[in-house]
């Protein structure tokens, strides 16, 4: 048995997901694109079932991964049973989508969820008005309170029906949809997308455009603009039936502070900041806690057991994998998660985009892109994975770029563990001011030069309220357990590759062959070559691995500051990390992972170089 | 070769082929076409340039892949034309078969425009351009370029009420249409940012939009 719940975004989908299934839930990444789906098991009345949260979306008409995703999953009735989560404070909106779903007849129950807000709004919702509407079960419940969760399932497996519901299109588009049933034998959701241009069949869609035609013509509106407008209007009239508007309680605007530009910017600025500083503080305080006890309790243990030299380096290599990633992980991938989920939960990162995108369009984006660019700030694989929001090939080639440059949680170990350690506090910011100033000397660049066409900003508000720590604990759990998935095994393969090439002495070869650069242009110690290349691998190895190499924890003695805020500095520009340029790939396909990968390597050995020659 | 000569022929040998269970010779074709024999020849030439047709040993006539494609959708344009013809436009069934035999081509664009303008003239309203481009294998250009004089909702100021006119521009008109913004949809603007970033509250939710998607939407001040 499987249930899939459908519903636009931010209508507490998750959370009631969440409260279903608990946190034991595993994401599958649909085949083919990088939309996720979570998934989840629970057991009801001795029966397994499977409960699928779909991806929030606002439409199935659309071409969005997303939509097209929820399309096919329902095309291909991919659940017995859907769950419709509509917003009880903006029921008429939400009732849009569900018209929709109800096209593709699947068996579907009506949850109207959030009453609890809507009660604070004065909203009072007729459960059988409404349901007698839609011809399905309704269930009224608040998410953020548990009232009525455990009502769902019950509803769900006993009385799910097939709505009577039918949008009374227009009688144009109704008659189109009959001449193309008679003729082609074509079901009525199909009809409606091959009228809107939608489809794979050629047949069909010559002739749909060409009823199409002659409607636009009759109407002076697109077929789209006829459906979307019907499908509002029935939304409208069962919400007005539905739904009555009681007191109102006056409860005090927020947004006035947070969507003016005085004070909104300045509050966007310092709670950005201040997620930065307090990952940058806890991350670099419980990573000296991680490391210390790894070396202490694993590593040296290990390395006291006297294996075969080859045995230990292998084991060594994995064992420095780990420890990499955890250290990494969850002392600053987590803690950024955390304070991102946060964010999100409160409804805030909207706000934020629409504060931002002034300053977005001058990169050549706009305000939709401050999240990947934000989320760069944690990690840069799912920065990267997360462009899929922004709507062109060039807002997202554009938003790769910028994202891959953006000092991420291990950057942010290396500028700590090397210029704030060794140099100063006041040169570590000076790396991050060099890294946004060349960020936004590439988006000027980018913008003049990348071709496409710019799509602007259209992005729905989202409520502010306030965030549930469980939802965060599991919003911030699963996506770290997405980076663990990923980058995990790169870690460990690609750690063990290193440690047998340093083995058999290719380092060292490769040290002498790129020896001109390293001591020439950059002025930097031979071995530094090699940390430099472990860095393609995890940022944070650079610093590592030049520690071992030096042969001594305390950097200072064995390397001026000049060369130390040169190398940090170029292994922060450098190339981005290899599990990046595997995402870059998949997402926008190798010619721009190799763009971005020698663009970044120019950049750094520049960059280096000018400081070199400005130190000596 | 006219475009619509050439999907005349294709339709005619696809009916052909169909109803008759052989290819047409030159001369069966000609009476299907309603052509002399020697003009069939010679355009019959040119469809075999172009890749549509190929001839058969005995003087057949047949389809290439190509030329298959284009005569079914032809035929399967003019069903569902005639069918809507008929059924909607509530006209006589020959009628309605000659008309779709007209519509289904390229050359009737201008009919199809001709016949626009005159339901627009009749309803007293302005012409909404079209680029007329036709059988193209996606659905046509839509109406919304359309020419007003409306002001866009990015001239109107913080704490006004609108009434949607009409969305200019394709691109971003779908998620607008999706959140609620239709053509006589009432809006009011929340906030307004000296550079024209909007929040616009439509069907009670926040929509923030960026200056140059608001330009795109045309409006009518309410009181």
């Amino acid at each position: 048995m499987k249930i899939a719940l459908l519903g636009n975004p931010g209508v507490g989908k998750s959370l009631i997901f969440n409260q279903l299934t608990g946190l034991g839930i595993e994401v599958n990444r649909y085949p083919g694109t990088s939309v996720c789906l979570e998934c989840g098991n629970v057991c009801y009345k001795k029966e397994k079932i499977e409960i699928v949260d779909l991806p929030g979306i606002y439409s199935l008409d659309g071409n969005s991964e997303e939509e097209l995703l929820v399309r096919k999953f329902l095309e291909q009735g991919g659940a017995e049973v859907i769950v419709a989560v509509l917003d009880a404070t903006k029921l008429e909106r939400n009732l849009y989508l569900f018209t929709q779903a109800t096209e593709f007849s699947p068996r579907i129950i009506a949850v109207v969820n959030m009453v609890d807000e809507a009660e604070r709004q004065g909203l009072i919702i007729d459960v059988g008005e409404l349901s007698s509407h839609l011809g399905v079960p309704v269930l009224l419940t608040a998410a953020s309170e548990g009232r009525d969760i455990d009502r769902i399932l019950p509803l769900a497996l006993g009385s799910a029906k097939i709505a009577t519901l039918q949008v009374p299109y227009d009688h144009h588009i109704e008659a189109a949809l009959k001449s193309l049933e008679k003729t082609l034998g074509t079901p009525r959701s199909k009809s409606l997308l091959a009228l809107q241009g939608t489809g794979e069949d050629r047949m069909l869609l010559d002739a749909a455009g060409a009823v199409a035609h002659e409607i636009e013509l009759r109407h002076r509106m697109s077929v789209r603009q006829i459906i979307a407008t019907n499908r509002h209007n029935l939304s409208r009239k069962i919400a007005a039936s539905a739904v009555r508007q009681g007191d109102r309680k006056k409860t005090y605007d927020l947004d006035s502070l947070l969507t003016r530009v005085y004070p909104g910017v300045p509050i966007l600025c310092a709670i950005l900041f201040s997620l930065l500083l307090s990952v940058f503080l806890i991350g670099s305080w419980m990573e000296g806690i991680i490391v210390q006890y790894f070396t202490m309790y694993i590593i040296l243990p290990f390395t006291s057991l006297g294996l075969p030299p080859l045995a230990e380096r292998i084991g060594f290599s994995v064992l420095v994998a780990l420890e990499a990633g955890l250290g990494i992980a969850f002392p600053f991938i987590f803690t950024f998660y955390l304070g991102l989920s946060l964010l999100e939960d409160t409804g805030y990162m909207t706000r934020a985009a629409f504060l931002a995108d002034r300053a977005m369009h001058r990169l050549g984006l706009h305000g939709e892109a401050i999240i990947p660019m934000v989320i760069g700030f944690g990690c840069t694989v799912p920065a990267v994975m997360s462009i899929r929001i922004l709507k062109t090939r060039r807002e997202q080639t554009i938003a790769a770029f910028l994202i891959s440059m953006v000092p991420c949680s291990a950057r942010t170990v290396v500028i700590a563990g090397i210029v704030a350690a060794f140099v100063g506090i006041f040169w570590a910011f000076s790396v991050y001011i060099i890294v946004f100033i060349l960020i936004i000397l590439t988006a000027v660049m980018l913008t003049r030069i990348t071709p496409g066409e710019q799509f602007g900003m259209i992005v729905e508000m989202s409520a502010l309220r306030r965030p549930q720590a469980r939802l965060v604990l599991a919003k911030s759990w699963l996506r770290i357990k997405e980076f663990l998935f990923i980058a995990m095994p790169l870690l460990i393969i690609t750690s063990i590759g290193l440690g047998l090439l340093q083995y058999y002495g290719v380092t060292e070869i490769f040290e002498q062959l790129v020896a001109p650069i390293t001591v020439t242009l950059l002025g930097l110690p031979e071995y530094a070559s090699t940390a430099l290349l472990f860095g393609i691998f995890r940022k944070e190895l650079a610093f590592e691995t030049l520690a071992v190499l030096s042969g001594t924890a305390d950097l200072g003695s064995v390397m001026t500051a000049g060369q130390l805020y040169t190398f940090a500095i170029v292994s922060v520009l450098f190339v981005p990390c290899i599990s990046t340029i595997a995402v870059l790939y998949r997402q926008l396909g190798a010619r721009i992972a190799i763009l971005i990968s020698v663009y970044t390597v120019f950049l750094g050995l520049t960059i280096g170089t000018i400081i070199n020659m400005l130190i000596t | 070769m006219q475009p619509s000569v050439r999907e005349d022929y294709l339709e005619a040998i696809q009916q052909f082929s169909e109803k008759n269970a052989h290819l047409p010779h030159y001369a069966e074709l000609a009476l299907a076409a309603g052509k002399t024999e020697s003009e069939v020849r010679a355009d019959v030439e040119d469809l075999v340039s172009s890749g549509d047709v190929s001839l058969l040993s005995g003087e057949l006539i047949a389809l290439t892949e190509k030329g298959k494609l284009t005569g079914e959708s032809v035929i399967k344009k003019h069903e569902t034309l005639q069918c809507f013809l008929s059924e909607i436009l509530g006209m006589d069934t020959t009628a309605a078969s000659d008309e779709a035999c007209t519509l289904e081509h390229a050359v009737s664009d201008e009919t199809i425009d001709r016949l626009g303008r005159l339901i627009v003239k009749q309803e007293g309203l302005r012409h909404h351009t079209w680029d007329g481009k036709h059988g193209t294998g996606t659905a046509p250009c839509a109406v919304e370029d359309c020419d007003c004089t409306c002001p866009s909702i990015s001239d109107c100021a913080e704490g006004e009420q609108v009434i949607i006119h009409c969305i200019h521009g394709r691109a971003c008109a779908k998620r607008l249409l999706d959140l609620g913004m239709v053509p006589g949809e009432r809006a009011s603007i929340k906030r307004k940012l000296s550079d024209g970033a909007l929040v616009v509250q439509v069907k009670g939710c926040d929509v923030a939009l960026s200056p140059e998607i608001a330009s795109a939407i045309g409006v009518e001040r309410s009181l």
